[in-house]
This record gives C-alpha cells, sequence and structure tokens, in this order.
C-alpha cells in the first residue's frame, strides 16, 4: 500500500480518531489526534497497516503546551501522531497497552518533560540521576543550566 | 530461594556504564532489570544551543563507533529542512564510508562474539581485519574513529582515482577473508553448538518490543531502512536484506556476516560507480521553520533523528534514538529464562557486552524485603559468621590427602 492510499484510508475510516491528517513529505504521512483518543488510534493503525514498530516518542516544548510525536513506521512509510497537551495538564495516556515497546520512550518522556504518562507500566525514573531535584525538568525550555563556579580544592 | 545479583555500572569489562539487576532461581534468570542514565550527557540540550554546522561535530561523538551514522542521519535530515539537493559524487562516497563504517562495526561484533564463546582465535582474526577497513577509512578522511566527512550539500572531501584502486585492492582480501569466516561459523561444531538456541526472541515478540536492526532481521523480519525508506544512494545500489528464522545468537550472527558480504558488494558498486561533478553544494546558514523524521540503518539498527527548525540558524529541538535503546526491551525478553553464563552472549548480541559481576552485591532478604549493600569483607564476615554457627554432618569426613 502506498502512502498516498493509506493517507486515504486514514482520512476516511478514521475520522472519528483524528484531527486532521496530511502527506508531509515523501513518505511521511502526518495525523493530529486529541490526546483521549490516542491508544484507540494506535491500536487501530496497527490493526489496518501493520504499523507496529514505534521509531520512538518525541516531545516538543511548545510554551503553552506539550507536543507528543509518534513515530509509527512499516515498509511503506512513516505515520507520525501527535498529541498535544496543555502545561498546566501535562498528561498522556500510555500506549504501552498496544505497543509494548514503548515503555522506554514514556518514562524518557516523563524523567526530560515531566508530562505524566496515565496507566504506565513502570513508572521509575529512566535516565535522570537518582540524586535529581524533583521537579526539574531539563528539555523544558523555561530550564536553563548555570555551570557552577569552578572550585580548586587547596586553591584560593 | 530467588536473589538478586547486579551487574555494572562500572565494571573493567564493560565498554558502556550500564546497571542490569537481575532476579535469579539458581542458574536461571527469572526477571531482568535495567537501570540507564550512567552516561547521560545532555546532548540533546545542548544541541538546541548550538547552530546547525556546529551540530554536526556535536551528533558526530554521540557514539564512537558508529559515529558516522548519527552525523549523517542528522545531515540528511537537516538537508531535508533546507530544501537542499546534495551533489550526486557527495551522496556517492557518503554511502561508501556508511557502508565502510558498517563492515568495521561488523566485524569488530564477530570478534567479541567470538570472544564471549571462548573463541579467541576468532576474535584475533576478525580484529586483525577490522584495521584493514579502519585504515581505508583513515585514507579517505584522514580519521579512524570521527571521520566528519559530511557537510550539508555533500561530503567535505573527495576521493582519487589512487585512493580508489587501493580501496578495490584492498576489499578483495576482505571479502576472501569474510568468506572464510562463514564457512568457520558454518562448520565449527562447538561455536555453533555455543551460540544456537541462545537468547530466543520469537518473531512476534521482536515485532512488539520494536526491536530493530540485526536483532529483528534474526527473528526473520525483513526490516531495512536503507530497502524501506530509501536514503543517500541506496534506491540505485543492489542489495539484499539479511535476515535468518533461528530467532537466537546464531541467527544474529549469520545475518551479520551476511550483511558484511552485501556490503563489500556495495561498496564495490559505489567506488566503480563513482560519477564525476562536484561533492558538494553550498548549503544556506539559516533553516526556515520545519520538521524532520530522519531515519539510518546504522550497523546496530534503526537510528533515528527528529529535527525541529524555528528559523534560526540553530535547531528548535533535536531528538536522537540510538538502535540499542530501542533494542533494551528485547534484551530483557531475551534474557528472562535464560542462564547467567549466557549474558554475555545475550548483550553482545545486541552489541554492548558485560563479562562477570563485579564485587557489590545488593542482598535482598527473601522474608523481610530489606536490601542493603555489603561490601566484600562484609560478605566473607557473614559468611565466616554463619559457618561457625552449622553444623556439618559431614564434618568427621576425613579429607583423603
Amino acid at each position: 500500500m502506498n502512502p498516498e492510499t493509506m493517507l486515504e484510508t486514514i482520512l476516511r475510516e478514521a475520522q472519528d480518531k483524528i484531527r486532521e491528517a496530511a502527506l508531509s513529505a515523501p513518505r511521511r504521512i502526518e495525523v493530529k489526534a486529541p490526546r483521549e483518543r490516542l491508544v484507540e488510534l494506535l491500536a487501530w493503525l496497527k490493526q489496518a497497516f501493520g504499523l507496529a514498530h514505534l521509531g520512538t516518542i518525541s516531545g516538543v516544548d511548545l510554551g503553552e503546551s506539550f507536543e507528543v510525536l509518534y513515530h509509527l513506521s512499516n515498509a511503506d512509510g512513516t505515520v507520525t501522531v501527535r498529541v498535544q497537551a496543555p502545561r498546566s495538564e501535562p498528561r498522556i495516556p500510555s500506549v504501552c497497552s498496544v505497543i509494548p515497546g514503548a515503555i522506554l520512550y514514556e518514562r524518557e518522556l516523563q524523567d526530560m518533560f515531566g508530562l505524566v504518562v496515565e496507566n504506565i507500566p513502570d513508572p521509575r525514573p529512566l535516565l535522570l540521576a537518582d540524586d535529581w531535584p524533583a521537579g526539574e525538568y531539563p528539555l523544558r525550555k523555561d530550564w536553563t543550566f548555570e555551570r557552577p563556579a569552578e572550585v580548586i580544592p587547596g586553591g584560593k | 530461594m530467588e536473589f538478586k545479583v547486579q551487574l555494572g555500572p562500572q565494571h573493567p569489562a564493560l565498554h558502556e556504564p550500564i546497571s542490569i539487576r537481575m532476579t535469579l532461581d539458581g542458574e536461571v534468570i527469572r526477571d531482568a532489570d535495567l537501570r540507564l542514565g550512567y552516561n547521560h550527557r545532555g546532548i540533546e540540550k545542548l544541541a538546541e544551543s548550538r547552530t546547525f554546522i556546529q551540530n554536526l561535530y556535536l551528533t558526530e561523538r554521540i557514539c564512537g563507533i558508529c559515529s558516522f551514522s548519527h552525523q549523517t542521519c542528522y545531515t540528511q535530515g537537516v538537508e531535508k529542512l533546507m530544501e537542499l539537493v546534495p551533489a550526486k559524487r557527495g551522496l556517492y562516497i557518503r554511502t561508501l564510508v556508511c557502508e565502510l563504517e558498517r563492515v568495521h562495526s561488523h566485524l569488530l561484533w564477530l570478534g567479541v562474539a567470538g570472544q564471549e564463546a571462548g573463541f579467541e582465535s576468532f576474535f584475533m582474526y576478525t580484529w586483525r581485519d577490522r584495521e584493514v577497513v579502519m585504515d581505508i577509512l583513515d585514507w579517505i578522511s584522514g580519521n579512524r574513529v570521527h571521520y566528519s566527512m559530511n557537510t550539508f550539500g555533500g561530503v567535505r572531501r573527495d576521493i582519487d582515482e589512487m585512493q580508489r584502486k587501493k580501496i578495490l585492492d584492498t576489499l578483495g582480501l576482505l571479502k576472501q577473508r569474510t568468506d572464510y569466516y562463514l564457512n568457520l561459523a558454518a562448520s565449527e561444531p562447538t561455536f555453533v553448538g555455543r551460540l544456537a538456541g541462545v537468547g530466543k526472541l520469537s518473531r512476534q515478540q521482536a515485532i512488539d518490543l520494536c526491536a530493530v536492526g540485526p536483532t529483528l532481521r534474526a527473528s526473520g523480519v525483513p526490516m531495512d531502512v536503507r530497502k524501506d525508506d530509501p536514503y543517500a544512494v541506496y534506491a540505485e545500489i543492489p542489495f539484499e536484506v539479511a535476515t535468518a528464522d533461528s530467532c537466537d545468537v546464531l541467527g544474529r550472527a549469520v545475518v551479520r556476516v551476511k550483511e558484511l558480504i552485501q556490503s563489500y558488494n556495495m561498496i564495490e558498486f559505489l567506488l566503480k560507480n563513482l560519477p564525476e561533478g562536484p561533492f558538494k553544494v553550498k548549503a544556506p546558514r539559516k533553516v526556515k521553520p520545519n520538521e524532520v523524521y530522519s531515519r539510518y540503518e546504522a550497523p546496530r539498527g534503526e537510528n533515528v533523528h527528529y529535527i525541529k527548525s524555528n528559523g534560526s540558524d540553530k535547531p528548535e529541538r533535536l531528538k536522537v534514538r540510538a538502535p540499542t535503546l530501542a533494542n533494551y526491551p528485547a534484551t530483557i525478553a531475551m534474557l528472562k529464562n535464560g542462564f547467567i553464563a549466557d549474558i554475555p552472549l545475550i548483550f553482545a548480541a545486541i552489541d554492548p557486552c558485560i563479562c562477570c559481576a563485579e564485587r557489590l552485591v545488593q542482598l535482598e532478604d527473601a522474608r523481610g524485603g530489606s536490601s542493603r549493600v555489603l561490601s566484600f569483607s562484609q560478605l566473607r564476615a557473614m559468611a565466616n559468621e554463619r559457618a561457625k554457627n552449622t553444623d556439618f554432618t559431614k564434618r568427621e569426613i576425613a579429607w583423603p590427602f
């Protein structure tokens, strides 16, 4: 199935699950979806096109809200499903029930953006250090790092 | 009785700091848990404060073995953002370096697999040949590890007629030796016996856990970004996707050896069909607001960069997903119900390798559930204490010598 047919099928059969869908580049389909329908949409995409391979989940800080992108690939192309979560209520559903391999990416999102992934099978921190202060999310745009002044032991 | 043993994060035999905590039942691993982040360098955050050109050299330093795969993945993405069509000759040279890198990485892996399986001479052989590939890369780029060949619009160095001849001559030697390894691996019963049936990952598991690269292809899924989503000049080169159906470490070795042979043919094709013309075109400094999802088939599997630009000369967001991260969930599945002795082999099969436990054991009381970390001397003292109070019924039996 080529990407054009795939897009047509999405527009025809998954209307209720998406906001909009378009072809953004050769072999790349962009789908915007409400976060409440995300799990349903991914399950449908997996069943309809065999889109079972999740490349990664990218988070982007847009200021007022967070954008979360699910990059799904099969032999014909890549479908990027994007959902948004407002900064005041940063919650997204876990997709591990559909794609078990998403677990590490979801844990990374929680660490780096402070997004709360609901129903995640394993909510422990993944990448940040054990003594990392709570409530600090390094990939948020308002998080900046200042290098502490260098102190030479025994120096003046 | 079940107990937990921790491997890593720091160990002389590990090339990367990673910690695995295993729940063992005798010799059998019942559960494994990974703790990552010991080598987290904040590159994604750093990339947001560097220009696109500076990030070329930053992304290259994500990895020391597949440095070129990260750089190429990033370069291709930015070229798409810039709407730049790279020079044809530049793309051929870029693909050539990609394949040479795959050859050196796979030879490295074969050596590591040989060593983990107790086949030390195999390790010596393949690493000797890896030097040959590293020398070729040195002739082309001037560097053995970080080639710094890519730039937006092509590559930074051309290759001349003499280099081309020299590489083609050397390739014959490598081909001959890889054929020998293929025969060796297939006909050496101890080597095959050690690898077969270890680290089982069924086809369905591999798909569900989003495994990539040789790990996925050895479970019979012919997914290869070079075929599915051709980049550079892969659409013009004849090659086959190597797969195996055995779903174990042996399959992963077979896939890699097959890929080596495919790579040699590709390198030969690229050198014989190298087009004339410029090897790079001029690229703009600023990039229009847009975003791109760039995929690349690294030696270890699918490498992914997501790049978002905002109209300035710096990226808004750079997301990197290296193939090893994608293979971790599958590794846990492979470790489960395997033996302790198979850990190095299973881990080596995705590429990082782990040899033996360190001298720090976290004991978890099976009844109380409390856990504490003990040093070797404390553990020894505990063992002595326990020995004193134990009734040895066989104490009267005389030591025969």
